[in-house]
């Protein structure tokens, strides 16, 4: 037995299916009536929302940065923490551009290189997000929100050997949160949203997509 | 070149055309999807797409090409698992896409097939299923984006890889 005899007799079944087949013109209509979201809107509609309410971080940090501007101590923590949201904002609306830009009347192979593009980029954001952001949103954060809400020197407050000791501790984290994850991603059963979380920050699923753009453009070949 | 139509005349064109052409959608969600309800689920993410690009399909491929190209691209990334699969609009005993030849009552022949279909990775379904279905290696390269003589040597591949395969 080979494909092309197969071929044959996909031929006939495809002829039957012709008087088999049903289409449900109602919920063809309803689908067509956008009722559903693709999975790709949805995706850039999240990561806009999520654009606009990282914004208010950057427009309260310009006004503190302004207000401190003199003082280094309070100014440099406030920027650290205006730069890592700005950089957030701007990888959101790359990741929006991109997948707003994703149209399926273009051939597999172009498609599904931008699909797993945005996948790298997405998984390569989340991390970056994750092990720089424990840096950045405890000691800045603490130094920043003590003085702009409490009017709260956190050097005079906490003492400096404190805050210091929290940077060094961030930092050995990241090396840390790397190892468990490489560890014991694929022990973390229970939820899919923690596993994938975990696969993230180990580098797994980043492997996989560049795998799969690997494979694609074995493929081309 | 097909002419600007009205909406609704837009509406009816997309839904006489995709009435011709539903064995596409059936086959592709077939080969892509093992349980009832991914298909369901595959059939009307494919269907969304066709409609969102429909006003920009011209004509200058047949529309079964055209078809084919988007429900592939949408089932590969579906079938990747990318997508969060929230799309049920249907209820249980209602369903887009039904075919009294449900795969018990499918030929040996077709059932053979479609199980040798499942074990191919994404990219070589979509090659094996534009062959089966008669389309020119030109076509069949412009849907997959690749080479005629590319697509040649890969079915070529296929069919000695198929023939060791069902014969041992």
């Amino acid at each position: 037995m080979d494909l092309d005899t197969l071929k044959a007799t996909w031929t006939e079944h495809n002829r039957k299916l012709d008087i088999s087949i049903r289409l449900n013109r109602r919920l063809l209509l309803a689908a067509n009536m956008n009722r559903v979201r693709s999975p790709l809107h949805r995706f850039a509609f999240l990561v806009g929302v999520g654009a606009l309410v990282g914004l208010i971080g950057p427009v309260i940090l310009g006004q503190f940065i302004y207000q401190h501007w003199t003082e280094p101590r309070f100014a440099l923590p406030a920027i650290l923490l205006d730069i890592w949201s700005i950089a957030s904002v701007a990888a959101s609306i790359r990741q929006m551009a991109m997948a707003l830009r994703i149209d399926y009347d273009q051939p597999i192979t172009v498609i599904q290189k931008q699909i797993e593009s945005l996948r790298i980029l997405r998984i390569r954001i989340i991390r970056w997000a994750l092990l720089t952001g424990q840096l950045v949103w405890w000691t800045p954060f603490l130094i920043v929100a003590l003085k702009g809400f409490l009017n709260v020197d956190a050097y005079q407050t906490l003492g400096a050997a404190y805050l210091l000791s929290n940077v060094a501790f961030g930092l050995a984290v990241i090396p840390l949160a790397i190892w468990v994850s490489r560890k014991f991603g694929d022990r973390v059963d229970r939820s899919p949203i923690l596993q994938r979380f975990m696969r993230e920050l180990a580098g797994y699923n980043l492997n996989a997509a560049n795998a799969s753009l690997a494979a694609l453009s074995e493929f081309e070949n | 070149m097909r002419p600007d139509p009205q909406p609704t005349d837009l509406q009816e064109s997309f839904q006489a055309l995709v009435e011709e052409h539903k064995k596409i959608l059936y086959k592709v969600c077939n080969s892509y999807c093992r349980d009832r309800d991914s298909r369901e689920d595959l059939a009307q993410e494919i269907m969304f797409q066709l409609w969102r690009s429909y006003g920009k399909f011209d004509g200058r491929c047949r529309f079964s090409t055209w078809m084919y190209r988007i429900a592939l691209n949408v089932a590969i990334s579906f079938y990747r698992g990318e997508s969060t699969r929230t799309l049920h609009v249907t209820s249980c005993d209602q369903h887009l896409l039904e075919a009294a030849d449900e795969t018990e009552n499918q030929p040996e022949n077709v059932r053979l097939l479609y199980q040798y279909i499942e074990t191919l990775d994404p990219l070589n379904k979509a090659l094996i299923l534009l062959y089966l279905d008669e389309n020119s290696y030109r076509e069949i390269a412009d849907v997959l984006g690749i080479t005629e003589t590319n697509v040649a040597t890969k079915i070529g591949r296929l069919k000695s890889k198929m023939k060791q395969e069902l014969n041992s």
